[in-house]
C-alpha cells in the first residue's frame, strides 16, 4: 500500500531526494518557490514523473479586498498546468492591499461581507485553473469583535457557496483553539466531511505574550503530541486523506522529516486508534 | 463597533507599517493576551519573514555585516520598500542602492557592490536555461559573415563592474573559507555572471574581455567588441577570450 503521508519538498533536501528518491506519499511544493524557470523548477519536474505533487499556494490573497492579483495568478496557472499537480490550495486569509504584499496570512472578520469577498475570489481562482482548491484553515493570534460566524461555519458556507475544498491544518487547529480559548473538538464539529481533501501537520512554538504563553505556528519543530491526538481524532471522525508533514524553519535532515511522515502513516492505518503505539 | 472590510485591511496595514491605530485595536478581541500584543505577532512576523528571504537573497552581506546587523538593515530596507508581489525570490532589487545610501555601513564601501553580485546570481539561478551557443553551431555560418554579427548573452548572464576586488571579498566570506585579510587597494574585479544548469556562478574577466562582453550587451558587432577590446588591452586575443567564454556557455546566439 502506498503512503499516504508526504513531505513538504525543501531547497536544502533537493540534491538527496533527487538521489535518494525516498518512499513518500507526495511532495508538496510552495507555488511562490517555484515560479521561475530555476534549476529547482527542473528538479521537481524530474521528480513529477514518480511523485504525486500538492501545490501549496501562500500568495494569492484570496481575502483581499482588491481580487485577486491578475499576474500573480497567471503565473500560478502557468505552473498548475505545467506541473499537474494532484492537490492545489491557497490559505483563509489575506496578505496583499494596494499593491503592497505582507509575507504573512493575516486574519480576516468572519462576517457576511469578508464571505462574499472570499467566494468571489475563490471562485475566479478556480475558474482559472479549471478545477478545484483547497482552502485551509489558518493558524490565528487574534479574533474580530464583529465576526457573525466561527471559523468552521465560515468554511463550510465557503465550501458551499463556491465548491472549493477544505484542506484541514490540525497544528493551525490547536494553535487557533489555544490563542483564541477555544474547544478544538467543537471546531471540528459540523465540518462537510466530504469536501475534505487533504490534512496538514506541523510543529509550533510556544512564546511569550504579555506573560501569557500564545502559541506560533512556525513550522520549526516536531509535530507536537496534542496535534497528534486532534489529528488522531480527525481521522475518527473524517477519514483518511493525503497528509503533509510540514518543517519550513530549522529545516531538519531529510530523515527526521521522513520519521515523522511514517508516524503520520501509522496513525492512518491505524484509523486515528491507538496513537500512542503508532508513535 | 464595526469596520468595514476594507478599511480594516487598510487599518491592518498601517499598523504593519508601525501607525497605532486605534479603529483597528477596538475591533480586536483581547483577554488576559490585550489586542495590542496580538496585533503584534503580526507586525514582527512580516518583518522577521520578510528579513529571513531577504537573507537568503542576499547571503554575502548577511555572512559580512552578521546576523544582527542584517537584520537591522532588512527592516530598515523592509520599512521603506516592503514587497509588491508574493514571489520572494524577485523581492529586493532595490537593497544594493539601499546599502549604497545606509549610513550605519558606510564603513564597508564594498557591500553595496557584494549586495549586486548577491542580486545578479539571483537572478542568474531563475532565468530560464534557454539555447546556449556551442562551437558546433559556429560551423554553419560563412567565416566573412562573422565580424559583422552580434552575440546574444545568455539569459542569467550579467556583467558586473566593481573598484574593489569583490571576487576575494565573495571567496573570504563563503562557508568553510580559510579567512585571511583582502587588500581592498588591490584593484577591482570586473565579474561576468551566469546561470550554470544546476546552479549560478561568477567568473573574473580581464578588462579586454570586459569591454568585449560589454559591447556585445549593447547588442554591437563582433567587430566592434573586438576593436574595443583591443583598444582597453593591445594583447586581447579574440579567438582565445572567444573560445573561453563558449565553453563558459555565456552566449545565446548569434545573429
Amino acid at each position: 500500500m502506498n503512503p499516504l503521508a508526504g513531505i513538504g519538498l525543501r531547497a536544502p533536501h533537493l540534491a538527496e531526494i533527487a538521489r535518494e528518491r525516498p518512499a513518500t506519499g507526495f511532495f508538496e511544493i510552495h507555488a511562490e518557490n517555484y515560479l521561475a524557470p530555476s534549476p529547482a523548477l527542473s528538479a521537481v519536474e524530474r521528480l513529477r514523473a514518480d511523485y504525486p505533487l500538492s501545490l501549496h499556494a501562500v500568495g494569492l490573497s484570496v481575502g483581499s479586498t482588491d481580487g485577486l492579483d491578475g499576474a500573480h495568478l497567471a503565473r500560478v496557472t502557468a505552473l498548475a498546468k505545467r506541473l499537474e499537480p494532484a492537490w492545489v490550495s491557497d490559505h483563509l486569509s489575506w496578505s496583499v492591499l494596494g499593491g503592497r504584499y505582507f509575507n504573512d496570512l493575516l486574519p480576516l472578520p468572519y462576517t457576511e461581507e469578508a464571505l462574499e469577498v472570499v467566494v468571489c475570489n475563490v471562485g475566479r481562482l478556480q475558474e482559472a485553473l479549471g478545477r478545484q482548491v483547497a482552502i485551509e484553515n489558518p493558524s490565528c493570534y487574534l479574533g474580530f469583535a464583529h465576526s457573525t460566524l466561527s471559523e468552521p461555519e465560515f468554511l463550510s458556507e465557503l465550501v458551499r457557496r463556491s465548491g472549493c475544498g477544505l484542506l484541514l491544518d490540525a497544528n493551525n487547529i490547536v494553535v487557533t483553539a489555544h490563542n483564541l480559548r477555544l474547544d478544538p473538538g467543537d471546531w471540528l464539529a459540523g465540518l462537510p466531511a466530504a469536501s475534505i481533501t487533504e490534512y496538514h501537520l506541523a510543529g509550533h512554538a510556544v512564546n511569550d505574550a504579555d506573560g501569557q504563553p500564545i502559541l506560533i505556528d512556525d513550522h520549526g519543530s516536531k509535530v507536537s503530541e496534542g496535534v497528534w491526538v486532534l489529528y488522531a481524532e480527525v481521522l475518527k471522525r473524517f477519514g483518511p486523506r493525503p497528509t503533509l508533514v510540514e518543517w519550513d524553519t530549522d529545516i531538519p535532515p531529510l530523515g527526521m522529516l521522513l520519521d515523522e511522515a511514517a508516524r503520520a502513516d501509522r496513525v492512518i492505518r491505524a484509523g486515528g486508534h491507538d496513537v500512542a503505539r503508532a508513535a | 463597533m464595526s469596520l468595514a472590510l476594507r478599511d480594516l485591511q487598510a487599518a491592518f496595514a498601517a499598523h504593519l507599517a508601525g501607525a497605532a491605530r486605534a479603529d483597528l485595536l477596538a475591533v480586536v478581541t483581547g483577554d488576559t493576551i490585550p489586542a495590542a500584543a496580538r496585533l503584534a505577532v503580526y507586525r514582527h512576523h512580516v518583518f522577521d519573514s520578510l528579513g529571513t528571504a531577504l537573507a537568503a537573497t542576499f547571503p554575502t552581506v548577511q555572512a559580512l555585516v552578521g546576523a544582527d546587523f542584517f537584520r537591522r538593515l532588512a527592516r530598515d530596507f523592509i520599512a521603506l520598500s516592503p514587497p509588491a508581489q508574493p514571489v520572494l525570490a524577485e523581492y529586493g532589487a532595490g537593497l544594493p542602492a539601499f546599502i549604497a545610501g545606509y549610513e550605519p555601513a558606510s564603513g564597508l564601501p564594498y557591500l553595496a557592490d557584494i549586495a549586486r553580485l548577491d542580486w545578479a546570481l539571483n537572478l542568474a539561478f531563475h532565468a530560464p536555461a534557454g539555447h546556449r551557443l556551442a562551437a558546433a553551431d559556429l560551423s554553419a555560418i560563412a567565416i566573412e559573415r562573422l565580424p559583422s554579427m552580434s552575440l546574444a548573452l545568455a539569459a542569467g548572464a550579467a556583467l558586473l563592474r566593481s573598484r574593489y576586488p569583490l571576487d576575494r571579498i565573495w571567496q573570504a566570506s563563503q562557508p568553510g573559507a580559510a579567512g585571511g585579510t583582502v587588500d581592498l587597494n588591490s584593484g577591482g574585479a570586473d565579474l561576468l555572471i551566469l546561470r550554470r544548469p544546476d546552479d549560478a556562478t561568477f567568473v573574473s574577466l580581464a578588462a579586454g574581455e570586459t569591454a568585449f562582453i560589454a559591447r556585445l550587451a549593447e547588442a554591437k558587432s563582433l567587430e566592434v567588441a573586438a576593436a574595443a577590446a583591443l583598444q582597453i588591452d593591445p594583447l586581447f586575443d579574440l579567438s582565445i577570450s572567444f573560445g573561453r567564454l563558449l565553453a563558459l556557455d555565456a552566449f545565446a546566439a548569434l545573429q
